[in-house]
Order: C-alpha cells, then sequence, then structure tokens
C-alpha cells in the first residue's frame, strides 16, 4: 500500500536577489522597447540593398580591392605605422607607470584597516576623513572613462603622447587604488601584529610586513591593466592624444580605408605582444 | 539459490607497468552486502571503478547480469544497473537538495524534461519519499552548501534511492565523517538497500565496520586477492597479514 | 654561474620590479618635458575647468538632459550586456570544451572558439562602433552591437575559464547518475559557476555603461554625446553635470552589485 507524503511546500519570500531578478527584467524590457519604439530602429530595417551595398563597399575599401597602391603592401606606411605603434607601446607603459605611481603613494590612507587602526594599532581621528577623500577620488576617476579624460586633457596639453597617457593613467588610478586597498585589506595580519609588538616603527611595519605580503598580487594586478591600457591606447588617440588613435581617426576622415586596415593590423600584433608580455611577467614573477 | 549479477574473470589492470589489478575472479550473487577492504593501493578503488565501468579492465571478463560490461557504454542504461557514492562533495553544493536528489533520475529523462525540472520540480513525490528514508525531509529546499558533512552523504544517499540501480558501489563513504555519523550512514545504507533486494559493494578502512555490516569481506592486497570470505570466517591473524608491512607477513 | 643564478632565483621578485620600473623610465623619455607641452592659455584653461568642478551647471533644462541622455546611455548598455551575455553563453561554453566527447573534438573546438572569443575582445567597442557605423550607419544596433561583441567575448573567455576550473567530482557523480553532456551541463556546470558569473556579468555591467556613454563619439547618442557638445562650446560647467550624472550612475550600479555579491548564497 502506498500512501502519499506530506511534503514541506517551497517557501516563497521575498529577498534582495528575487528583487534584483525582477529589476533585471524590467531594465531589459525597457531598453529594448526603447530601441524598438521610442528610437524606432528596425532590427530587420538593417538588411536593406543600400545597406548591404554600403557594407559590402566599406568591407573592399578595407581589403584594398580597387586600390592601385594599399597601404598595407606599401613600405612607407609600414615604417610609419610601426613608429606610431611604438609611440602606442611608450605611452601605455607611462600611462600604467604613473597610474601606479599615484595609486601607490594615496593608498595608505584608503585602507580599511588603516583607517580604523587594526594595522598600524594606533587610531587617529583624521584617517577616517582621508579614508573617504581617498577613495572618493578613486571613484571619481575611474567613473570617468579614458576618452572623456582625453578629451578634457587635450583641452590644456598639445596633442602628443602625453596627454593620452595621462588620461589612460587618470582612469586607471581610480581602478588600481581600489584594488591595491582591497588587496591591503585582505593581508594577513598576524607577522604585521609580531612586528608590531616587537616595537617596529610604522615605516618598518610598511618595508618589513606589508610590502613583501603585497608586492606579487600588485604586480599580477598592474600587468593586467596594462594589457588594457593598451587596449584602450587606441582610443584616446582619437580625440588627439596620439599614437596609432590619431592615425586611424585622420584615416577615417580621409576615407584612406586601407591605412586603417594597416592600422588595425599593429594594433592587433601590439595588444597580442601585450598579453604575451604581460602572461610572461605574471609567470616570472610567480 | 540465489542468482548472480556479477562475474569477474581474471580482470587485470596495469597503470603504465605497475601492476594495479592481477587477475581478479570472483562471482557477486543478487542482495550480496559486500565489504571490500585491504590496505592503501591494494586497487580497491581502481576496482570499484572497473565495476562501475568508469575504467575498462586490460584483460579479463566482466559479465554485469548476464552480458559483458561492453553492452553498458550508454550511460542512461549503465545507471539503471549501477549507481555509485562516494564522499560528500560529489553533490551540487549550489543546487537545492531536491534538485540533487532528483538528479538520480536523469537518466530517465530527456533534456527537456530536466531543464524543466530545474526550474519546476517534478516528480516531487519521489524525493520527498527518499529524503523521507534518510531522514531529511524538511530539508527538501534547503541549499545543498548549508548543510553538514553527514546530511550531504544522506543526500548523495537520497539521490541513489531516486536512482535505484541494482548495484550500489560505494568508495569510502564515510572516510570523512565521524565515528558516530559513519555508523548511522551505514546502517541506513544497509537497511534501504535490503528492502529492495539490491546488491551492494562498499570499500572501507575500518575493519570494524566491514565486519559489523556486511555478510561478507573481499580483500585486496597488492592487486590481489587476499582473501574472499564470509564475514564472521574473518580471523584477526587473517586482518593481521592483510596489513602487514611488506616482509613482515608471516604465513597464514 | 651557479652564484649568479642564484641571485637570479632568490632576489627574482625584486630584479622584476626593477625592471619593470626600467621600463617605466624608458617610456619617459618619449617626451620632451618643457613648456612646450601646454597649449598657449592651458593654465587658464585648467583653472576654468576647476572653478567649474565647484559650481557645475544645475538648472532644470540641463538636469533634464543629463537624466535623459543617462537614460539612453543606460539602454545601450543593457541591451548591448543582453547581447554579450547570449553570446558569451554560447561561446563559452563551446570554447569550454565541456561538452566534447573526444579528445580530437576538445582541442579543436574549443581553440577554435577560443580563438573566436580572443579576436572579439582585442578590438576595443570603440573601434567595433566605428566599423559598425561605417557599414550599417547611425543605427542603435551600431551601438548595441558594438559593446555585445567585445564585451561576449571578455564574458565568454571568463565563463569558459570558470567551466574549465570546476572540480570533476561532482560531474563524474552525475555522469554515474546517468546524466548526459547537456545534462551534466544543466545540474553540474551552471549551478556550480553561477554565483561567480554573476559577480563577473555584474561588474563588466558597471564597464558597460561607461562605454556606453563614450560611444556617442562615433555619433550614437547618450551622455558622452552631450559632453562632447558642451566641450566643444566651452562650456565646463555642463560638462560636470553630465560626468557626474555619470559618477552616480556607475556607483549605483557598483552598489547593487557588491549588495547581490553579499546576499546571494555560495
Amino acid at each position: 500500500m502506498k500512501k502519499t507524503l506530506s511534503y514541506p511546500k517551497k517557501k516563497r519570500s521575498f529577498t534582495f536577489v528575487t528583487f534584483s531578478v525582477l529589476s533585471v527584467f524590467c531594465l531589459l524590457a525597457a531598453s529594448w522597447g526603447y530601441i524598438f519604439i521610442a528610437e524606432n530602429a528596425s532590427f530587420f530595417g538593417l538588411f536593406t540593398e543600400e545597406n548591404y551595398l554600403f557594407a559590402k563597399k566599406f568591407l573592399s575599401s578595407l581589403a584594398g580591392i580597387g586600390d592601385n597602391d594599399p597601404a598595407f603592401t606599401n613600405k612607407e606606411s609600414w615604417i610609419h605605422a610601426l613608429k606610431l605603434t611604438y609611440e602606442t607601446l611608450q605611452m601605455s607603459v607611462m600611462a600604467a607607470g604613473f597610474a601606479t605611481v599615484t595609486a601607490l603613494l594615496t593608498v595608505i590612507p584608503a585602507d580599511r584597516n588603516v583607517a580604523d587602526g587594526t594595522l598600524t594599532l594606533s587610531k587617529r581621528w583624521y584617517r577616517w576623513i582621508l579614508f573617504w577623500i581617498i577613495r572618493g577620488i578613486y571613484v571619481f576617476s575611474r567613473a570617468i572613462p579614458e576618452l572623456v579624460w582625453a578629451m578634457v586633457i587635450v583641452f590644456i596639453l598639445k596633442p602628443g603622447i602625453l596627454p593620452g597617457a595621462l588620461a589612460l593613467a587618470l582612469h586607471n588610478f581610480g581602478i588600481l587604488g581600489k584594488l591595491f586597498a582591497e588587496i591591503i585589506e585582505d593581508i594577513d595580519m598576524k607577522p604585521i601584529r609580531n612586528l608590531a609588538s616587537s616595537g617596529a616603527s610604522n615605516a618598518q611595519i610598511l618595508f618589513y610586513g606589508v610590502i613583501p605580503a603585497v608586492m606579487p598580487k600588485f604586480l599580477t594586478y598592474i600587468l593586467y591593466r596594462w594589457e588594457v591600457i593598451m587596449r584602450t591606447s587606441i582610443i584616446v588617440g582619437f580625440v588627439g592624444a596620439g599614437g596609432l588613435g590619431q592615425q586611424f581617426k585622420l584615416s577615417m576622415s580621409f576615407f584612406n580605408y586601407t591605412d586603417i586596415t594597416l592600422i588595425l593590423i599593429c594594433y592587433l600584433i601590439l595588444v597580442a605582444i601585450a598579453d604575451a608580455i604581460s602572461e610572461g611577467f605574471r609567470r616570472a614573477a610567480r | 539459490m540465489s542468482e548472480s549479477i556479477i562475474k569477474m574473470n581474471n580482470i587485470a589492470k596495469h597503470f603504465e607497468r605497475k601492476i594495479a589489478l592481477s587477475s581478479l575472479s570472483f562471482i557477486i550473487n543478487k542482495g550480496e552486502h559486500i565489504a571490500l577492504i585491504g590496505p592503501s593501493g591494494a586497487g580497491k578503488s581502481t576496482l570499484l571503478n572497473i565495476l562501475a565501468g568508469i575504467t575498462n579492465a586490460d584483460s579479463g571478463e566482466y559479465l554485469l547480469d548476464g552480458k559483458s560490461i561492453v553492452n553498458y557504454q550508454k550511460r542512461n542504461i549503465r545507471s539503471r544497473k549501477i549507481g555509485v557514492i562516494r564522499q560528500q562533495f560529489d553533490l551540487i553544493a549550489s543546487l537545492p537538495v531536491i534538485q540533487n536528489v532528483l538528479a538520480g533520475k536523469l537518466g530517465e529523462w530527456g533534456f527537456f524534461k530536466s531543464l524543466i525540472s530545474l526550474l519546476f520540480p517534478i516528480e516531487k513525490e519521489t524525493a520527498a519519499r527518499a529524503l523521507n528514508q534518510v531522514g531529511l525531509l524538511d530539508k527538501m529546499y534547503e541549499q545543498t552548501s548549508r548543510l553538514s558533512g553527514g546530511e550531504q552523504q544522506r543526500v548523495a544517499l537520497a539521490r541513489l534511492l531516486v536512482q535505484n540501480p541494482e548495484v550500489i558501489l560505494a568508495d569510502e563513504p564515510v572516510a570523512s565523517l565521524d565515528p558516530a555519523r559513519a555508523e548511522d550512514i551505514l546502517s541506513l545504507m544497509t537497511e534501504l538497500v535490503k528492502d529492495k533486494k539490491q546488491t551492494l559493494i562498499v570499500s572501507l578502512h575500518s575493519v570494524e565496520y566491514a565486519k559489523k555490516y556486511f555478510s561478507r569481506i573481499i580483500a585486496l592486497r597488492d592487486g590481489e586477492i587476499f582473501f574472499d570470505l564470509p564475514s564472521e570466517h574473518v580471523t584477526d591473524s587473517l586482518l593481521a597479514n592483510l596489513y602487514a608491512l611488506k616482509g613482515e607477513a608471516k604465513d597464514g | 654561474m651557479g652564484k649568479f643564478l642564484y641571485f637570479l632565483t632568490y632576489y627574482k621578485k625584486s630584479l622584476l620590479t626593477l625592471l619593470l620600473i626600467l621600463i617605466f623610465v624608458w617610456s619617459l623619455f618619449s617626451v620632451q618635458w618643457n613648456a612646450d607641452l601646454l597649449h598657449p592659455g592651458g593654465g587658464v584653461t585648467t583653472k576654468q575647468i576647476f572653478q567649474a568642478l565647484l559650481a557645475p551647471d544645475l538648472s532644470p533644462e540641463i538636469l533634464i538632459l543629463a537624466l535623459e541622455s543617462t537614460w539612453i546611455t543606460l539602454v545601450y548598455a543593457v541591451a548591448g550586456m543582453s547581447i554579450a551575455i547570449i553570446l558569451a553563453f554560447f561561446f563559452g561554453i563551446l570554447a569550454s570544451g565541456v561538452l566534447s566527447t573526444s579528445r580530437f573534438n576538445l582541442f579543436a573546438v574549443s581553440g577554435f572558439f577560443r580563438g573566436i572569443l580572443g579576436f572579439t575582445r582585442a578590438i576595443h567597442e570603440l573601434v567595433w562602433a566605428w566599423l559598425f557605423v561605417a557599414a550599417i550607419g547611425l543605427s542603435p544596433f551600431a551601438a548595441v552591437f558594438a559593446l555585445g561583441i567585445p564585451y561576449g567575448g571578455i564574458l565568454g573567455k571568463i565563463f569558459a575559464d570558470m567551466l574549465n576550473d570546476i572540480p570533476e567530482e561532482p560531474i563524474k557523480a552525475l555522469e554515474t547518475a546517468g546524466a548526459s553532456k547537456l545534462q551534466t551541463l544543466l545540474y553540474g556546470y551552471l549551478p556550480l559557476v553561477r554565483a561567480n558569473i554573476i559577480s563577473y556579468v555584474m561588474y563588466r555591467f558597471e564597464c558597460s555603461v561607461r562605454s556606453s556613454a563614450i560611444m556617442s563619439f562615433v555619433g550614437l547618442g547618450g551622455l558622452g554625446y552631450q559632453i562632447q557638445l558642451s566641450l566643444s562650446d566651452l562650456q565646463y560647467d555642463e560638462v560636470w553635470t553630465f560626468l557626474f550624472f555619470l559618477i552616480a550612475l556607475v556607483v549605483l550600479i557598483d552598489a547593487w552589485s557588491n549588495l547581490l555579491r553579499k546576499r546571494m548564497v555560495l
């Protein structure tokens, strides 16, 4: 004889996770609705014969079809492009360097465990104020995209590598600062306490306790960010901040499509090299 | 007269020249409860993997219910014959208990049925009955990761009840549990399979548990069968020889 | 020689750090450091920009405009992310090779799809945008695809890596319970990566809002477009208003994802 078993019913409760799922669906519906209705964009309208011919012409110009002297077979264009590639590489390194230096200089007061005194074992009333100010600056600098920073900076500095590097650095300063602070907040406190209880000064704690513990992770993050900076370096060039991006913009406005292809090739090579170098450094640092 | 479910004939297995199992032969009848013991590296896990059809033997013949194991290549067919339970990390910790239990049905279900069940569990009744048998009915909708080690092992057992295979293989199922919970799981396990006349083969570290809960003990040493006896015939001197270090072994 | 090698391994990390510092110093030589770097009047402009930071334009028209552009920026980000997630889901699974049955399949298929993912994310979203605008014209879809393709590449790669990092025991257990490859995906792989992938998607969503804001530089609407207009009119106070809206949006999403991470089980 089989008797039916009374099993518990699933509890339905409205949690933050449920709320998030609902909000995601609302956002999705609203966004796609807006694109289709308010902006009156038609997806199938993209597939007109006109667009097809247009895209075909664009792609074949990129491939250099019908061009007697496409840039990517021209020696001088290659030399010029490689020079720009070299500049872009320098720009990205400089940007990563600036971002690292500024983040390192500000990161100590931006740690929760420094602000509440657990790391230094001493409390100061002004530490929380300093903490919030620097964290605020981090949020501010990373919320603004590199390109916007570049647009502002080219009002102050003449076009070239420096404004590009500064723009990239300003955005990544906030990101690295936040990441560094999180690493320091996560460090193992035991060796630090030992140092402090054996009478080490704050500077000694920093050099013998904190830096050796966090340096490998810092290096990893710096290299990761450098990869991203490398990818973004082309973008800041669009507004005149030097390197491959600037040439890209120029060629676009002169409709030198084969030039664009050449630049994109250089850009892809650069990104691939950057990935390989950074991977190599990370392996070596392990 | 009981009929045999497993027939092993001269089964051998090598791993890179090292002999893992050398020509094992035995017959297991339906409904038998067998403990597999022996020192580490004796080949217990390898034998269980061969029995489960996860690894193939290099030579020899393995008949499962009268047919060669090669006839059970399809996982959903094999899963009706043989079920495996290991330690508790066999479960998907981020799914609710009920989904982990119903995973025992995957061999029967098609893709769409299993997809729907992930959102709206079907065959709740089956899952509830299995959970009731292992005493975890109230934890049906809990997140599996929130359960204790012993409870997770019970969930794995409930999954096996739902899967309902003819042969149950357990590889050190209580290795990571404290003695009280280990006994709890073993008695539950032997109790549950008795009702359904299932065959149970369990590898164990503890000889004490083997003698207490199982009727037949197969001991392996260096890839060979050291003895294969009913539990009551297993003597202390036999066991001493089984676990003796190399060179120490006296004539048994 | 032996001593030298010992020196190398013992001080490996310090030497690497030193090498990186030297590379940074090398990069500094690419710029001629003199007053010629500044625009004439650059100092004055800097002062104006900072003054405007403290007094952003808060007039109702600008606020309404900012709100509208913020919405458009969000719309492109959400739509782009939804495309990215769909791409990442399918390509990520194929690139991870968890469904492959044979060794050959594993290398051929996963290698191929990893290559595609690598290519799509190597090109920056704004370059994609430019290409799309050049090919299909100024349609919102250009922005949505330009965001969706490289973000799909990034998400797909991370998703594939996460799938590959899963411990194999629970999957093996499902297989012995009779699960097919697709069923192990449903009952094993996907639930096991769920929490990690959701928090990563939230992080990328935050990035996509920033990316969506700069889509305007190829002529598509949104916050970046307004920033660009105001900059060319030298209305720095308006620029800051728009920037504060962008910051607010980013901070809001950041807070949401932090809360979600804390509440999510495992």
